[in-house]
């Protein structure tokens, strides 16, 4: 009886929310449609598993889709991140000229704010999350993908503080009505989803991305662990990075001998 | 022994016909006492044979010569203006940031600054304050008017460092520099190590004597001439400082 409601409240929730769809090949199956809008979602992996490359496909086909889309850059320059993407066919540069796709590098915003420090306080947190909650609010943006919040976290030192980041942050943005991806870096021997540990256990969704070496070769693959709002697959998929954008086909278990 | 004047002729023949070549002196000063325009007399007296730089941290150009020129005194005089320096580098980026913070950033505000991040400023004001000694031709006058800026914004061991670099360059060019700060701000450790730094001392000071203002000129220190230790009283003509025995 407990799993039957169990499964009525999924079916409930997946009535209920609007989906973003987020185009990329094989993601939405494994989704159900895409990711519950307002959903803050982890994206995590180790250097190398494509979380730049798909997050920037994600925001790519919604600013196609004319939902105005925002990438913010902490670590890499906008600049040199363009060049990266414009042998994707899935890029389009009209995107970036109509102001569909916005990118924006966080030390900028870091200088505008008196934010080039080492460390912040409580109320650099709240000028912070204001700042971004500011720049969605102002273009309409429902698609955001932050470069990654493990940088931005690494000058917020203690834990209670990035939880209160993180917090906050998905707070104003699920009100906003934008669906976020935060890309979160870990080393590739890590146990948990999140370098603090804590940004894992308040995001709304979990995507794993790693490196799995088979027969020889490096495999890039991704896995769902978890996502409010829908149901999925909690299944691996293999990640293929193409010219055409990234491609997901389940991992074929038998007879493989990984 | 070769000396040179220090703008104030009775100052002069206290000292040993004038400031000795190669020292650093240290003005103390209290509220009132004209410390500044101490040291704009001292800074014009060098103008005709020495390099002067006057820097200052708390005047803008325009006040420095319209001060030189209400005295008669010659204007060539450089001006090394960090107070202007630190307004426009500092503060001016500390009030634009407060606006952000307060009303909130939009695009542009990034995209705008996107644009002009090649401006690479260096705000180390105790590096520039070195820098700008360092490219005098000897001989030179240096004034710094007044030590206080650097020991309010940097450590007083950096601050204390870098006066001493710059006396010893003072020293071996055979140039003189003239350094102003307040008497009794800071730590005793502080005042001891600017004052072991220092070849002269002279403190100004103000005193009340039965409902007259006594101004006087107190000679602390000369090295090597622990006998011009003295008191001058002074008081301010339209040549400026006058002293008298």
């Amino acid at each position: 009886m407990g799993s039957e409601s169990l499964e009525a409240s999924e079916g409930i929730a997946n009535i209920d929310r609007d989906k973003c769809r987020t185009g990329i090949d094989g993601l939405d199956n494994i989704l159900n449609g895409g990711i519950p809008r307002g959903n803050t979602v982890l994206i995590t992996g180790s250097c190398g598993t494509g979380k730049t490359t798909m997050s920037l496909e994600y925001l790519v086909h919604g600013a196609s889709n004319d939902e105005p889309s925002l990438f913010i850059s902490v670590t890499e320059d906008t600049s040199k991140l363009l060049n990266n993407m414009i042998p994707y066919e899935f890029f389009d540069n009209t995107l970036i000229e109509n102001g569909k796709l916005v990118l924006i590098d966080m030390p900028v915003m870091y200088k505008r704010l008196g934010l080039d420090k080492s460390e912040f306080t409580t109320e650099d947190i709240d000028v912070i999350v204001q700042a971004i909650g500011d720049i969605v609010k102002e273009l309409g943006i429902k698609r955001l993908v932050i470069d990654s919040i493990t940088n931005v976290c690494f000058q917020l030192k203690t834990n209670e503080k990035i939880r209160d980041f993180i917090l906050q942050l998905g707070k104003v943005l699920s009100g906003l009505g934008c669906t976020s991806l935060l890309v979160s870096e870990i080393s590739p021997a890590e146990q948990r989803y999140s370098l603090y540990g804590v940004e894992e256990a308040i995001a709304d969704g979990i995507i794993l991305m790693s490196n799995l070496e088979r027969r020889g070769d490096l495999l890039r693959t991704l896995q769902v662990v978890k996502m409010r709002g829908t149901t999925h697959s909690r299944s691996k998929y293999v990640l293929d990075m193409t010219h055409i954008g990234v491609l997901l086909v389940p991992l074929l278990k038998g007879g493989g001998g990984i | 022994m070769e000396a040179v004047s220090t703008g104030i002729p009775t100052l002069d023949s206290n000292l040993v016909g004038g400031l000795p070549k190669g020292n650093t002196v240290l003005i103390y000063g209290s509220p009132g006492s004209g410390m500044e325009l101490f040291a704009k007399q001292f800074a014009q007296a060098g103008a005709e044979s020495e390099n002067v730089v006057y820097i200052t941290t708390s005047e803008r150009d325009d006040d420095i010569l319209s001060t030189l020129e209400r005295y008669k005194w010659s204007q060539d005089v450089n001006i090394l203006n960090l107070s202007t320096m630190y307004y426009e580098q500092i503060l001016a980026k500390q009030l634009e940031i407060s606006r952000y913070r307060q009303e909130g950033i939009q695009l542009d505000d990034i995209r705008s600054f996107t644009q002009n991040k090649d401006e690479k400023v260096n705000t180390n004001f105790l590096t520039i304050l070195t820098y700008g000694i360092s490219k005098l031709e000897p001989p030179f006058r240096v004034v710094i008017d007044s030590l206080d800026f650097f020991l309010e914004h940097y450590e007083h061991e950096d601050v204390i460092a870098t006066m001493r670099t710059i006396k010893a360059h003072t020293l071996h060019t055979g140039s003189v520099a003239l350094i102003t700060m307040n008497k009794g701000v800071y730590s005793t450790r502080t005042h001891s190590s600017i004052e072991g730094i220092a070849d002269c001392i002279i403190e100004l000071g103000i005193k009340i004597e039965e409902k007259d203002l006594k101004r006087y000129m107190f000679i602390q220190k000369l090295l090597n001439y622990p006998n011009r230790v003295g008191v001058l009283n002074y008081k301010f003509t339209d040549k400026g400082f006058s002293a008298t025995e």
